[in-house]
């Protein structure tokens, strides 16, 4: 459709653009282009030499530029106020100093004009100055008068106009300015109209004009000033009507960036027979004279369309919007488009666009990037669009459109113009490679958020495949240790995760940790209460490990044993970024957990060697000798008044010592010590006890220790020779002893648990003895009716618990042998 | 001690300076008035800032006259900017620091209990004169912020203060003459002020009371002949008129509203109240010429705004804010006053003048320069119905030819928007509110309607009025085909009643809309008469008496065309009817050109009798 290639021809730079002002390209008088890159400075700039000629140094951010109709004078909005300057000073008073640089001048508060808190937007229509501030609670557009004869003069306040804000919460609002055009009737006669066609200045179709605005206004001919707000509203007021008010004519719900009108196929040329206004976020409306008595009572049409956002900056020619949406400048042909919109077609066509609202308007792009703000088009007599743009980068550039007629393809050019075109395409191929290279990295991102996405898949494919008992290839290690802190003691555990597969995690995965006692003491309601640690980690490569460090239990805690559940979390929030994944994911999609294995800390792995609670007999302090009597008499005595209970509880494990052997490769001269050395540092459901050498009693057998609840316990282990259906055969008993039932529980079941791996890792080639096994059953069942007999008598629940601890005892001590 | 005698003399000096600066300066005429609103701001925060470093160590009594002279200069600078709520809690904090010098817990910050704690623990007389200048300037604040009530309470205080202001006046010019440096100036003067609220006071309550219906003439009067600004005494003046005007005493009323005007020319709304006065008495001479003179003044440029020129820095219209002040003295705009100037002439027969006043209107409308067209409130009436008016004054100023070029225009702008059909809800039950917006936009398209309506029917006039009667019929039967657009919806609804039903806008319009039927019809069975077809012209009047039975001129000619049909016994009884029945005037009640004009052909009644007796003894 573009044919030929636009051109952008930078004309000056004026350096990055100020955050705290608009960036405005205006028409000035005559040729001259009044240029503010956001700060507190205007530029003016001549076109045809492409000299800066005069800089205006304002009191304050410049908001809104407007030119009186005589050309005579410029009125700068400001944050404060409206200044005004006369246009002669900026004309260098002779020609010589044309070489001498642009003419300086320092705007001082002599030259306000009117005083106004947040002056959004100013229009001069005729002799009446608008400026448009928004209060706390409302828009308000203001009239004054303008004094012709001296700029010093303040202006007379006319009027002012409201309308009230619909969300005075609205914060960002107050930055993006407001829109102010002036529309009037086409068949004003030119002596009253002084009103220049220009960028805010539109003459419209005299019945759309009396469609929108209804017959007060179209008999008073009055002007009537269109204002876009940022919160999407388009009022209007007709300036001549007595008691007229700001009336909405209709809501874009964005903020209206541009208002403009198109005026091509109007019989009456110079008139518009559309009205567009544009949206920040692509929304158009276009405002037509509805087909004549094709419905009712003849209103205006208005047709929403939609281009592709955002809308940084907008102007128009006769029948195309040209905007920029930062990245690109797009132009619109009203007219000639595809969906045809805009088209005065009736019938079918008419009815779809209505019932699709949102239809969308097709833009072509032009390649020029950057653009944050555009001069009215202007068109030369052979057909070639120019416009005037200011970038981001504060380069003034002028861009020129190729010419729409289509004879245009072979005409040749005369050389002087090749140098010229040829430099135009350098530019364009610039400009064209400034946004390769943002659209490069783009890319670049996104292949790196896809590979590491490949990774990610990768990883829960081998993670969720496998059944249990397989061991994954993403797994984690503890290490338990007792460790002081603030004279507390706790059992920490170092949990190594460790990445045996050939992929690597990378950001977005977080190790989850969940601590949870198997079982609780009753007391607390039965409910174990679990702990949850989340640990993020970022990047880990095949073969390589993490580690972290968490509490398992407190000193005095003996809610053991403790399964430690660990698993995998991804959140693709945390791997995209909020921005990225906020829109189309939720929170329940963007995250989801691969388990990975369970350990368990038993009570063997909390269990405190050497250092007992009863004072070691090498104290030397006589006090401490003197409390460990006490205490170890007051114990006596204890034991002594409650005759019938055992002072000591005790189990037993017997373990034939081939077996042992076989298994552990113990030597035979003390394979009593090996396997209490072994049973303690086993790791044992992936669990290590990390001590720094276990020390027991001078060669023999025995550990002492204290268990998590702080009661002391001995660990035996001797050999005892037993008979065996007339074969003697060598065992390992291994006895633990407490005054503590807990801990005798909780260590037999932690002795056992690993025997038991043992034996399932030697192998099913060993046999358990039929006969002892028959034995031990027979015991059980006898206890068993034992238990029976006293429930259903109905003892007490005293009487109970002693029935049901004596049973136990029984249980351990006869220990079933294993070999 | 010696560093706080130092502080003391540098803060006074710096207050003297700055005090001596802004009289200085608020001599001199401002070139403009945001450069007079800018001058103010500095200085109000030059003195708050000197202000808030005497407040930063803690009162003293050797400090306590710079502190109050500086919290007077400050408060005055607020009060000059209308910054009343800032001035207040000035005021407010100067005499709890006050209170702290003599060591009492002020505990409160109701103003009028500190005020009164206050007066009570100063001694000193020059402290005392001092906080008396504070309080004035707190009555001030209340002043403006018509708080009327908290200023009676203190009546006594006040009644003190105005004792004192004379000789405290002198007292303190004497000092000021002699420029002893460690006493701290004062911006403007306390006695000045005092007298400027003494009569502001007056004026406000005056309005407030005259809105409850109080009579305050004595208090009035007695302001009255108080040295004050002129347009005070003008003010003083004009609330007496309007006080004897309320006690139905129009020519004391009249008495007083031209002293007002004496007192100051600029006083408009006397003005206008003595028009209504006149409009009352009606004496319509008075009032034409009253609203004509009105008219021109307030076409200058200044008239809005009464020059007040005493106390630059405090404008009395500072405090003649109360809201029943503002509307005793709120006049309509020029175009208003323009629009019923030439009303009035063309209901009186005053109509060239009439037509001439309606055109100036018509041009100020449409030219550029918009002197008060952007009047908040408009009385004006739509501006379709301005062209119509003037139309109809054309029209009896026998200028068909400028009538026909504005009802053109109104036709032009009106036609594309007319509804294809208007449908009325019934006017009798009360409105449903969910169909607010729907009877809203009904209500637009009928009062389009009417417009183009009426439009048509001036044309038809017109064309009758030239003799061109078949171009009349054309309009008129133009205009009737819109009118016949409207429908009701309750077809039971009688449609002449929503006359009375005065409150209902609709109702008007429905009036209206039943005599522009009458009307057309008329018109168009006047002009098939004229024709010489007298079949439609019995059928159009016989239609037009239904439509609109007050209809005088219809029913003649009803008459007469039966007459014409030699259906003469009919035709005497239809007379008959009619000489007890003049064509009524011209009222204001409704739009004049919906009313019957005398553009059409008249039937005398002396002829008709004539007629009537000669066929009698033949």
């Amino acid at each position: 459709m573009m044919e030929g290639r636009c051109a952008a021809e930078p004309w000056a730079e004026f350096g990055l653009l100020g955050k705290s002002g608009t960036p405005l390209v205006k028409c000035g008088t005559g040729t001259d282009v009044f240029i503010c890159i956001g700060g507190e400075e205007v530029y003016v700039f001549t076109a045809p030499e492409k000299t800066l000629r005069a800089v205006l140094q304002m009191p304050a951010a410049v908001r809104d530029l407007a030119v009186s109709h005589d050309e005579q004078l410029l009125f700068v909005a400001c944050w404060s106020g409206v200044y005004c300057v006369k246009v002669q000073l900026l004309v260098p008073s002779s020609s010589h100093d044309t070489g001498s640089g642009p003419t300086e001048l320092k705007i001082s508060t002599e030259c306000l004009v009117a005083v106004a808190d947040r002056v959004s937007s100013l229009l001069v229509v005729g002799s009446v100055l608008l400026t448009l501030c928004r209060t706390d609670s409302s828009w308000s557009l203001t009239l004054y008068q303008t004094q012709q004869a001296s700029q010093s003069d303040p202006c007379d306040l006319l009027a002012s106009f409201s309308l009230p804000l619909v969300s005075p919460s609205v914060q960002g609002d107050t930055e993006s300015r407001c829109v102010l055009v002036c529309v009037y009737p086409g068949d004003v006669s030119p002596a009253s109209s002084r009103l220049r066609p220009s960028l805010s200045h539109f003459p419209l179709q005299p019945l759309l004009f009396r469609l929108l605005f209804g017959a007060e206004a179209a008999l008073s001919k009055s002007p009537v000033v269109l204002c876009g707000l940022p919160d999407g509203r388009l009022s209007f007021l007709p300036l001549r009507i007595p008691g007229s008010r700001l009336r909405i004519l209709h809501s874009l719900e964005q903020p209206v960036v541009f208002i403009g009108a198109s005026a091509v196929m109007e019989a009456n040329a110079g008139c518009a027979g559309c009205l567009i206004a544009l949206g920040k976020q692509g929304r158009a409306v276009l405002i037509g004279a509805g087909g004549a008595g094709s419905e009712g009572d003849g209103g205006a049409r208005f047709t929403l369309g939609c281009v592709p956002g955002p809308v940084e900056c907008a102007c128009m020619d006769q029948s195309r919007v040209y905007y920029s949406t930062g990245s690109d400048l797009l132009t619109v042909d009203l007219w000639n488009s595809s969906s045809g919109t805009a088209g005065r077609q009736e019938g079918e066509e008419d009815e779809g666009s209505r019932s699709n609202p949102a239809a969308l308007l097709t833009p072509v792009s032009l390649n020029v990037s950057g653009v944050t703000a555009l001069h009215q088009p202007t068109c030369s007599s052979a057909g070639e669009v120019q416009l005037l743009s200011l970038s981001v980068r504060g380069r003034l550039q002028s861009i020129r459109l190729p010419v729409r007629t289509q004879e245009d393809g072979l005409s040749k050019r005369p050389s002087s113009q090749v140098g010229r075109s040829v430099g135009d395409i350098l530019s364009a191929i610039g400009d064209v490679c400034e946004r390769a290279s943002a659209l490069k990295t783009i890319i670049r991102s996104k292949n790196q958020i896809l590979k590491e996405l490949n990774q990610v898949m990768n990883i829960s494919f081998l993670l969720s495949n496998r059944s249990e008992f397989d061991s994954k290839p993403v797994r984690c290690r503890g290490l338990v240790r007792w460790s002081s802190l603030l004279q507390r003691d706790s059992l920490n555990m170092t949990c190594v995760l460790e990445n045996l597969s050939p992929f690597v995690l990378e950001r977005g995965w977080t190790l989850s940790v969940t601590v949870r006692p198997l079982s609780c003491p009753l007391e607390a309601g039965g409910n174990a209460s679990s702990v949850n640690y989340s640990f993020p980690f970022g990047g880990l490569g095949p073969g390589e490990s993490v580690e972290v460090s968490l509490p398992v239990a407190a000193e005095g805690d003996a809610s053991f044993p403790v399964t430690v559940t660990c698993s995998l979390l991804f959140s693709l929030w945390k791997f995209l970024g909020q921005e990225e994944a906020a829109a189309p994911l939720d929170s329940q999609r963007a995250c989801f957990s691969l388990p990975l294995n369970t350990l368990t800390v038993d009570w063997l792995h909390a269990l405190r060697l050497g250092d007992l609670p009863a004072p070691p007999r090498s104290s030397s302090n006589p006090a401490d000798l003197i409390q460990g009597f006490i205490s170890s008499r007051q114990l006596r005595c204890r034991g002594g008044g409650q005759a019938s209970r055992p002072e000591e509880y005790s189990a037993r494990v017997r373990v034939s010592s081939e077996l042992l052997r076989d298994a552990l490769g113990l030597t035979p001269g003390g394979p009593h010590v090996s396997l209490l050395e072994w049973l303690l540092s086993e790791g044992c459901g992936g669990v290590k006890a990390e001590r720094k050498g276990i020390k027991t009693d001078g060669g023999s057998s025995v550990i002492c220790g204290s268990a998590p609840n702080n009661a002391a316990v001995k660990l035996t282990a001797e050999e005892v020779n037993i008979e065996e259906k007339t074969e003697p055969l060598v065992t390992m008993e291994v006895q633990v002893k407490s005054s503590s039932v807990a801990a005798v529980c909780g260590l037999h079941h932690a002795v056992l648990h690993r025997i038991q791996t043992l034996l399932q890792k030697a192998g099913s080639s060993r046999t358990v003895p039929i006969a002892d096994l028959r034995l031990a059953l027979q015991q059980a069942e006898v206890e068993r009716g034992q238990v029976w007999e006293a429930s259903s008598v109905g003892v007490s629940s005293g009487q109970m618990q002693t029935l049901l601890l004596r049973v136990y005892q029984q249980l351990r001590d006869g220990p079933l042998l294993m070999l | 001690m010696i560093q706080s005698t130092s502080l003391l003399e540098s803060w006074t000096q710096e207050n003297n300076q700055l005090a001596s600066s802004c009289k200085q300066q608020d001599g001199q005429d401002a070139p403009n008035r945001e450069h007079n609103l800018f001058r103010q701001r500095r200085w109000s925060s030059d003195f708050h800032k000197l202000l808030r470093k005497i407040q930063g160590i803690p009162p003293h009594l050797d400090r306590a006259q710079l502190e109050l002279s500086v919290a007077y200069n400050t408060c005055v600078c607020f009060t000059a900017q209308s910054q009343f709520d800032e001035a207040e809690l000035l005021l407010t904090q100067s005499a709890q620091r006050l209170l702290q010098i003599a060591g009492d817990d002020p505990g409160t910050s109701d103003p009028s209990v500190l005020w009164r704690e206050a007066l009570k623990s100063v001694t000193g007389a020059a402290l005392r004169r001092d906080v008396l200048n504070l309080l004035c300037l707190q009555w001030g604040v209340w002043l403006a912020k018509s708080r009327l009530n908290a200023m009676q309470d203190f009546q006594e205080e006040m009644s003190l203060l105005e004792a004192q202001s004379g000789a405290v006046g002198n007292d303190c010019r004497a000092e000021t003459k002699e420029n002893i440096p460690n006493i701290p100036i004062l911006v403007l003067d306390p006695r000045r002020l005092v007298d400027l609220l003494k009569i502001c006071t007056t004026i406000v309550q005056g309005a407030e009371r005259l809105t409850e219906g109080w009579s305050v003439l004595s208090a009035l009067q007695a302001a009255s002949a108080s040295p004050a600004p002129r347009a005070l005494i003008a003010y003083t003046h004009l609330l007496s008129g309007s006080c004897l005007a309320h006690m139905n005493r129009p020519q004391m009323a009249l008495q007083c509203y031209r002293k007002a005007l004496e007192a100051d020319p600029r006083c408009v709304c006397a003005l206008y109240q003595s028009a209504l006065i006149y409009r009352r008495l009606e004496n319509l001479q008075a009032e034409i010429q009253a609203l004509r003179i009105l008219h021109s003044i307030l076409l200058l440029p200044s008239s809005t705004e009464p020059a007040m020129a005493t106390g630059r820095l405090l404008s009395p219209s500072l405090f003649l804010c109360s809201q029943s002040l503002s509307s005793l003295l709120s006049v309509p705009s020029a175009l208003s006053v323009l629009h019923s100037l030439a009303l009035k002439c063309v209901i009186h027969g005053r109509v060239s003048e009439g037509v001439e006043c309606y055109l100036d209107l018509l041009a100020a409308l449409q030219s550029e320069d918009q002197h008060g067209v952007h009047a908040a409130v408009s009385t004006l009436p739509k501006l379709p119905r301005l062209y119509l008016e003037a139309g109809a004054a054309l029209l009896m100023a026998q200028r068909p030819a400028d009538c026909m070029a504005l009802c053109d225009e109104v036709i032009g702008s009106t036609l594309d928007l007319l509804p294809d059909k208007v449908l009325l809800e019934d006017p009798g039950d009360g409105r449903v509110a969910g169909s607010r917006e729907m009877t809203e936009e009904a209500e637009n398209g009928l009062v389009r309607l009417l417009w183009t309506a009426v439009a048509y029917l001036l044309q038809g006039h017109c064309y009758s009025q030239l003799k061109d009667w078949k171009q009349a019929v054309t309009h008129y039967t133009r205009c009737i085909n819109l009118l016949v657009k409207v429908h009701c919806k309750d077809t039971g609804f009688p449609l002449q009643t929503p006359c009375t039903d005065k409150d209902a806008e609709q109702g008007v319009d429905l009036c209206v809309l039943q005599r522009l039927k009458g009307l057309s019809l008329a018109g168009r069975g006047i002009s098939f008469a004229q024709i010489d077809r007298l079949k439609e012209s019995l059928r159009d009047l016989h239609l037009s008496q239904q439509a609109h039975p007050e209809g005088v001129s219809a029913r003649r000619w009803y008459g007469e065309v039966l007459w014409r049909l030699d259906r003469k016994q009919e035709a005497a009884a239809c007379w008959e009817q009619t000489w007890s029945h003049p064509i009524p005037s011209l009222s204001e009640a409704l739009p004049v050109y919906a009313q019957e004009l005398q553009s059409l052909p008249v039937l005398d009644s002396a002829k008709l009798q004539q007629k009537l007796q000669e066929p009698g003894p033949t």
